[in-house]
């Protein structure tokens, strides 16, 4: 099976059936996908697929066979020198000091992320309803919602800017 | 600021190597050295050791086993006073200390955990203030325990700043004076004329001349412990990185998806394990055997302990282990089926037992004559779902058992573990990694056992992770409460007489042995919140303990919730039954002494930050309560009420806290927001019940918790009053939400809903004039 995540092909030998959150775990490494619930209510295992945000615990692998997968991994870029340049919501995360216990926040970057892609310049309205099916137990609601208008206002600038 | 943790992905990672390594210092060709002996000796008072070093040279450790943590408990728990010792077992060896590495930045090395509370921050903005030193200059290491530093009692009850505080300034205080000193002797100079520059000290005047900190540690042979009444500490009005807003050191790794937590834990060759959970409350395994399982592809073995209840399957895949476990076949006796209805029965706050924890002249003489308002409150059940569901990996092997695990505390992991093995603890390394929220939960550990069991049996490493319905049922919940309160005000509006009877089942008392339980009387964990803070001159509380056939234990703010619901809902009853604002009927109760004016400052505070006095918006209505343990809380709940749906929109709460020093204003923010939307949850939706011999929990459909659309905005303010250490913040926020949120409904409605959560059909019935 070809898996295509963040820019890299993976030839895997694994169960069509197996979910799409454990082969991401536990056969590519990538931990930062988290397992919450496994019924795709919390959000936490939030992946893009073909850019669309859906809940990989769910996803069977068969399904994303030949599909562009992005994980909270291949979020941030890096260059040439090996320099790493955060994702605006990333940025947005730290600078209003978001994640508390931190497990349902890769799930809540991710989901941000591809609804400020499809909807740049979001009313609080807008992003609360976007963002009102991740959890999150710590309860770091005012600022999730604060990081994510900050965000929206810099994608908003960036593409005054051209 | 730099963070080490010794749970970085791979096995190689642990805290152990990375210290010798660092020490060995390969790179540039010099000999490696031997592990070092420490000799720790304990100076005067009994909370500062120093440490004699070879290699890299000085270390100094901070003890806070009895003194401190018994002091800051005492001042907690009134009750905790009563047991004459502590409970917990007093560690031999300190749980944090400093040291000075090779390129001269300082290590500190401490036990507690970091579940999202920002304690690792805290905790190094300390050190770095008495150090003297810039905060990039630290690196901070969670310890595991192999690391000889021992910490009994773990992380929760909102301790950790605070009893780590005196210690930790003293013994940074110490290594600065034991530093200095070595400067003074190397560079010629009066101690006084030094100042530390950078990692080392320099000659004020001249700073060519400097030592940097590793030449002086490695000059210290033979050390003599500062005189702790000599050590200067530093004033707080002196202070530069306390009380800052520092940036969490945890933070960047989160956002980037490179914290590692138990569920993550990885190394090469592992196996994956699952565990048959029985069916009911009171289940026992009669039999088992693999079934159909042994067929299943990926399998590699199973253990089947009758005798312990214990069948489990490790396999090579997650998903391969959770479908055999669910085909293994097993057979229970499962005991007598519970309905929700008998629980309730039981936590009736009546009968023998009580235990009275506060009693100020005869309330019941007053309560039998005067025309007195009596009214009942309850709270359910209630889990803490962690979104991070236990977890641990295990690898087992002869003479080394190495276990990394979610925890709030590995000390007590690794003595149940060897247990568990029949090894000797010495042979066991738990390795703390981050928590995926803690919330009192992860002071279980079963999983850590399980994945130990289930090593052993297939000779690999292997990773047992519960699923969600196994979170929600085979931990320990919340316990459900009963508070029976009744009170009277008289003519001028002062309340005469209060008496609360409150029923709950174990908190602590779960955690402890039951001659502990017998000494001390009370749960200190199930009675928080259920003392009365003010002014009254006939006042009696009493606890009833009931045992359930249901596990409960810690959960964020222990009994608080529940009881400051109760007490500050009823508060507000005697207010109406006194024709009297709520706000100012609590100012005009409070006691003349200090706590009282603390009280006073956050109710304040939180009038102010809410327009308390002003009109709200159309349609919305306000509510105060408060809380007040050493951290004082209060806040002002803003709500309307749908009436077509039921529905209660929180709009906003304003929040005062005065948790003495603060050292981190924006972490103490956002303990304050998550303790709000933690109580919101609570009071609105979260709640947990029997039924036909099992809890009817399985997953989020049937415990939803509070999302974005539910949450109010939180505005809070940290007020000082002038106290120079910090108090707790992980948990006291959450106290008065509940009463602040009913006290809100009752403005808005006339009504009053007595039951948690405060659910729409709870309000449709309260508002149609029946309900509790």
């Amino acid at each position: 099976m070809e898996l295509n995540v963040n820019g890299r092909s993976y030839t895997l030998d694994v169960p069509a059936e197996e979910r799409l959150l454990w082969v991401l775990r536990d056969w590519l490494g990538l931990t930062g996908t988290k397992f919450g619930c496994g019924v795709g209510i919390c959000g936490a295992c939030t992946v893009h697929i073909n850019g669309a945000a859906v809940r990989s615990c769910l996803m069977p692998l068969a399904a994303v066979a030949g599909a562009e997968i992005r994980t909270i991994e291949g979020l941030a870029e890096r260059d040439g020198s090996g320099e790493l340049t955060l994702h605006p919501v990333q940025q947005a995360f730290i600078d209003h000091q978001v994640p508390q216990c931190g497990w349902c926040m890769s799930g809540q970057i991710m989901q941000a992320v591809s609804f400020l892609e499809r909807n740049p310049l979001p009313s609080e309205e807008e992003t609360v309803r976007a963002m009102s099916g991740n959890y999150c137990r710590c309860g770091c609601y005012v600022r999730i919602l604060q990081a994510v208008q900050q965000a929206a206002g810099r994608a908003g600038e960036e593409e005054a800017a051209i | 600021m730099n963070q080490e943790r010794d749970a970085d992905g791979l096995v190689e990672a642990q805290a152990d190597s990375i210290e010798e390594n660092s020490e060995e210092g390969g790179a540039d060709g010099r000999e490696p050295v031997p592990p070092r002996k420490r000799r720790w000796r304990l100076s005067r008072r009994g909370f500062l050791i120093g440490l004699g070093a070879a290699g890299a040279g000085l270390a100094v450790g901070a003890y806070f086993g009895r003194p401190v943590l018994h002091e800051v408990m005492a001042e907690s728990f009134a009750e905790a006073e009563h047991a004459g010792s502590s409970f917990m077992q007093l560690p031999d060896d300190p749980p944090l200390w400093l040291e000075v590495l090779e390129d001269s930045r300082i290590r500190l090395s401490l036990t507690k955990a970091e579940m999202g509370q920002g304690v690792h921050t805290s905790i190094a903005q300390i050190a770095a203030e008495e150090l003297g030193i810039s905060w990039e200059d630290l690196v901070v290491v969670q310890a595991d325990t192999s690391s000889r530093l021992v910490d009994s009692f773990g992380t929760g009850g909102s301790f950790s700043v605070a009893s780590s505080f005196g210690p930790l300034r003293r013994a940074a205080a110490g290594m600065r004076n034991l530093l200095q000193r070595e400067a003074a002797a190397i560079l010629e100079q009066p101690e006084n004329a030094l100042l530390v520059e950078g990692r080392g000290f320099a000659v004020a005047d001249d700073r060519e001349k400097r030592a940097d900190f590793h030449r002086l540690a490695a000059a210290i042979t033979d050390w003599d412990l500062p005189d702790e009444e000599a050590l200067q500490l530093k004033q707080a009005d002196e202070y530069t990185v306390i009380g800052q807003s520092v940036g969490r050191i945890d933070i960047p790794d989160k956002v980037t998806g490179q914290a590692v937590y138990g569920y993550d834990m990885r190394v090469p060759n592992m196996l994956y394990g699952a565990v048959a959970r029985p069916p009911t409350l009171e289940a026992k395994l009669l039999s088992a055997s693999p079934g159909e399982a042994a067929k299943m592809e990926g399998i590699e073995t199973f253990l089947i302990d009758v005798e312990s209840g214990f069948a489990g399957v490790v396999a090579n895949s997650r998903s391969a282990a959770w479908s055999a476990v669910k085909a293994m076949e097993t057979e229970w006796d499962e005991g007598h089926l519970w309905q929700q209805e008998e629980i309730e029965a039981l936590i009736e706050p009546a009968g023998e037992g009580g235990v009275t924890i506060q009693r100020e002249g005869n309330a019941a003489g007053v309560l039998g004559k005067e025309a007195a308002i009596s009214a009942t409150y309850r709270s359910p059940f209630a889990v803490q779902a962690s979104l991070e569901a236990p977890a641990a990996l295990a690898d087992v092997q002869e003479g080394q058992v190495t276990v990394w695990v979610s925890t709030q505390s590995h000390e007590r992991a690794k003595g149940l573990i060897a247990e568990a093995l029949g090894v000797d603890a010495d042979t066991v390394q738990v390795v703390p990694t981050y928590l995926g929220g803690g919330f009192g939960g992860k002071l279980d550990t079963g999983v850590a056992i399980e994945a130990a069991r289930l090593s052993k049996a297939a000779r690999a490493p292997v990773h047992v992770g519960w699923d969600r319905s196994e979170a929600m049922l085979h931990g320990y919940l919340r316990p459900p409460t009963k508070s029976v309160l009744s009170g009277a005000v008289d003519e001028s509006g002062r309340i005469i007489a209060m008496e609360h009877r409150q029923g709950s089942s174990d908190v602590a008392f779960s955690f402890m042995p039951d001659f502990m339980a017998f000494v001390m009387g009370a749960d200190f964990g199930a009675t928080i919140g259920a003392r009365i803070n003010y002014e009254v001159p006939n006042l009696t509380v009493t606890a009833w303990r009931k045992t359930l056939p249901v596990w409960t234990g810690w959960w964020r703010g222990l009994g608080l919730f529940a009881n400051t619901f109760a007490v500050e809902s009823f508060v507000d009853e005697l207010a109406a039954e006194a024709g009297a604002d709520p706000l100012q009927f609590r100012l005009d109760h409070l006691p003349d002494s200090p706590a009282g004016g603390r009280m006073r400052a956050v109710l304040e505070a939180a009038a102010e930050l809410s327009g308390w006095g002003t009109a709200p918006r159309a349609g919305r209505a306000r509510g105060v309560a408060c809380f007040a343990s050493n951290t004082v809380v209060a806040q002002v709940a803003e709500v309307s009420v749908d009436a077509a749906t039921g529905e209660i929109k929180v709009h906003d709460v304003a929040c005062a806290v005065d948790c003495g020093l603060v050292v981190n204003p924006e972490g103490a923010m956002a303990q304050i927001e998550g303790n709000v939307m933690w109580g919101v949850g609570s009071t609105l939706i979260e709640q947990a019940y029997v039924k036909d011999g099992r809890l009817e929990l399985n997953n989020f459909e049937s415990y939803p918790l509070l999302t974005m659309r539910e949450a109010p905005d939180v505005r809070s303010v940290l007020v000082d009053t002038g106290i120079k250490t910090p108090y707790g913040m992980g948990e006291p926020p959450i106290g008065p939400v509940g009463a602040a949120i009913a006290n809100a409904f009752n403005a808005a409605t006339g009504r009053r809903i007595r039951t948690l959560p405060m659910t729409r059909t709870r309000v449709l019935e309260a508002l149609a004039g029946g309900g509790s």
